[in-house]
């Protein structure tokens, strides 16, 4: 075999193997650190130990078990979630970090970390570096010869009105909601109007005549005393008369006897004179036929009707008109002369 | 006018059976000055067969009253004077040994009359108020083993003083109860006094003359019952007792705490009998909803119970019940 065939059949293969074989190996390799932020911290301050991890994202790392204390004299107070970032060649690096404090000045050793992990059928094991914390203790020491102090009063700042500008969000809600609050109110108490019917408004009530004729109305077609109901015919007759009273009065007519309800209208003025004296008939007679069995004659029955329509029509309150009809009514008034001027 | 036979006949019979009242009314009124209402309220027991519970200070002509009534009436009377030392046989009566007949004797009290003045009922202990209770409820009295029938008419007219409380034994409500009526009687007016020193001073003190037997108060109670009362003033009635047990089904909230007890159905029964007995005064043979309003206070002022809070709030019977006829409507 010459000398360049033996480069072709051993030698490049042999280099080849060389070269291929710790990418394989570096493929397969999982390195940890552990780094403190610094290695100087004072007592009872806190800084972060980031624990970083390369690894191939096929093996399964066991992370060492470190609940709150990494040694007796160093404590964990919060750690944050594995960071997994992906890399290339099939690699993830996972960092995670643990914030720390001491309460112990002195130097303080940090022993490594082992991460356990299976590589085939192999249990390996990766380390951190050990590492070495210097916690100092800042204050001088106290020396009971000189005798006791006081602590020290906290200091006295002077308010700047711009620490309020990270809140400004907070204020000019609050601004905003009060000055709502109170336009709210303001005009509520203005208008008197209840809180619900700004929402709900009601429905215009309708004067009490209209009511009392449209009652009248359902009595006279529904023939009650045509139909031998003299007692419901009463009944119903006074009540209308009396629930319009109460409204075109305002005295509780219903709450009260014939006699009272006549106490009460003798104050009242009256265009027609004999409308009290009607109405007096009518409520004597309904007493009668609701009380004492009494069958007035077809011809009262119907006088009652009448009569009740009588005092309705007669006193029924006369709608005041409105500031727009008024002006309405004014504008026509003066275009009407003007037309009158014209021709 | 085509007024029903049954009315028609009715109110004849009362015009007829009540023309009495205003005799009798013309003749208290010789004798008593003012007091128009306790006039009134006596018609009303005597003719609904009730006992009245009068309440005033002392002097307002509350003896003189059942007096001149027993006198118009031709009836017996007696006045008792209620006394912490009083026992139920001073009134009811009882064995006496009689030496002449060698035998025990029945003595009757002076519950056996017509007309019972139980002056200052809460000056006595219970047992006598019970007993008294228990005669006019009965209307008859047991001495021994025998029971007597008490006189008819019977009416218990007893006084209670509003002031000095100091040894009294206030009357349980299921006692006062009983009474149909209490009466709260105030002064009389100015010009009413007046005329009162005027009768007193003169040389003779007017009587009132006899008009009337205790027969013809049995009969004219009949009468009283015979009084049309619709269905819907029973209604009525029934609203008025109803919503002083639930007051808040009347829109009266305000008073569901300061009532501890409502009215009974003894309430309703008294207030429909009544308001009959004042139709019949106002000589009328059917009851209308002016007749239940005139008796409401004096029926029902002693039947509610006030609670603690109501008393914290010097609420008094008199508001709540001229709240309720403010309130309940009507018919």
């Amino acid at each position: 075999m010459t000398g360049k065939k033996l480069l072709n059949a051993k030698i490049l293969p042999a280099l080849l193997l060389l070269f291929i074989f710790p990418a394989i190996n570096i493929a397969q390799t999982v390195t940890v650190s552990a780094k403190l932020d610094s290695t100087l911290m004072v007592i009872g301050g806190q800084m972060d130990l980031t624990i970083e991890i390369s690894q191939p994202e096929n093996i399964q790392l066991a992370f060492p078990n470190i609940s709150d204390t990494i040694t007796k004299n160093i404590e964990v107070v919060r750690k944050s979630k594995p960071d997994t970032t992906l890399l290339e060649n099939q690699r993830i690096a996972i960092t995670q970090r643990y914030r720390i404090t001491s309460f112990d000045s002195g130097l303080h050793y940090i022993p490594p970390l082992r991460f356990e992990y299976m590589d085939g059928e192999l249990a390996r094991r990766a380390e951190t570096q050990s590492s070495a914390l210097m916690v100092v203790n800042p204050f001088a020491e106290v020396d009971p010869s000189k005798g006791f102090f006081d602590i020290k009063l906290p200091f006295n700042l002077p308010f700047i009105l711009s620490e309020l500008w990270r809140f400004k969000y907070w204020i000019l809600t609050i601004l905003i909601l009060g000055v709502l609050a109170y336009l709210g109110y303001y005009f509520y108490k203005k208008r008197e109007i209840p809180v619900k019917e700004l929402f709900f408004p009601p429905k215009p009530k309708e004067p009490p005549h209209i009511l009392a004729l449209k009652s009248l109305d359902k009595i006279k077609s529904e023939k009650l005393w045509q139909s031998g109901q003299i007692k419901s015919y009463y009944s119903q007759l006074t009540d209308t008369l009396r629930r319009y009273m109460e409204d075109r009065y305002n005295f509780p007519a219903m709450e009260q006897t014939s006699g009272e309800i006549m106490s009460a209208l003798k104050y009242q003025e009256f265009p027609d004179k004999n409308l009290f004296h009607k109405i007096e008939t009518v409520l004597s007679t309904a007493d009668l036929a609701k009380f004492a069995k009494y069958e007035p004659l077809p011809d009262e029955n119907d006088n009652c009707l009448i009569s009740a329509y009588f005092f309705v029509n007669q006193t029924k309150e006369e709608p005041v008109p409105t500031r727009e009809a008024l002006e309405k009514e004014l504008k026509e008034a003066s275009s009407e002369e003007k037309q009158e001027e014209r021709n | 006018m085509n007024q029903t036979v049954d009315i028609k006949e009715l109110n004849e019979r009362i015009k007829q059976e009540s023309s009495f009242v205003d005799l009798l009314t013309i003749e208290m009124n010789k004798v008593i000055v003012g007091q128009k209402h306790l006039v009134e309220s006596l018609l009303t027991g005597l003719l609904s067969d009730g006992h009245i519970l009068l309440e005033g200070v002392p002097g307002l002509a509350k003896t003189l009253a059942i007096n001149t009534l027993a006198s118009i009436v031709d009836a017996k009377f007696s006045r008792i004077q209620f006394t912490p030392d009083l026992l139920p046989a001073d009134l009811l009566g009882t064995m006496i040994y009689s030496q002449k007949n060698e035998e025990f004797v029945v003595k009757k009290g002076p519950l056996f009359t017509n007309f019972v003045l139980a002056d200052e009922i809460n000056r006595a202990p219970a047992k006598v108020q019970s007993a008294l209770l228990e005669a006019m409820q009965e209307r008859q009295v047991t001495i021994g083993d025998k029971t007597y029938k008490l006189p008819e008419p019977f009416l218990v007219l007893a006084t209670q003083n509003p002031i000095e409380q100091e040894g009294t034994y206030p009357l349980p409500e299921a006692q006062v109860d009983r009474f149909m009526l209490k009466v709260v009687i105030s002064y009389p007016q100015k010009n009413e006094e007046q005329e009162i020193i005027r009768h007193n001073l003169a040389q003779s003190f007017p009587k009132a003359s006899t008009i009337l037997k205790p027969d013809d108060i049995i009969r004219a109670r009949k009468v009283v019952k015979d009084v049309y009362m619709d269905e819907k003033i029973e209604k009525y009635i029934v609203d008025i007792v109803f919503s002083t047990r639930f007051p808040e089904n009347y829109k009266l909230e305000k008073y569901k705490d300061m009532i501890s007890y409502g009215a009974s159905p003894r309430a309703s029964i008294s207030l429909a009998m009544a308001s009959k007995a004042y139709a019949f005064i106002k000589r009328r043979g059917y009851v209308i909803p002016e007749d239940v309003r005139a008796v409401c206070h004096d029926v029902m002022r002693h039947r509610i119970g006030l609670s603690y809070e109501a008393e914290a709030n010097n609420i008094t019977s008199e508001e709540i019940i001229s709240e309720i006829l403010n309130t309940v409507e009507v018919p």
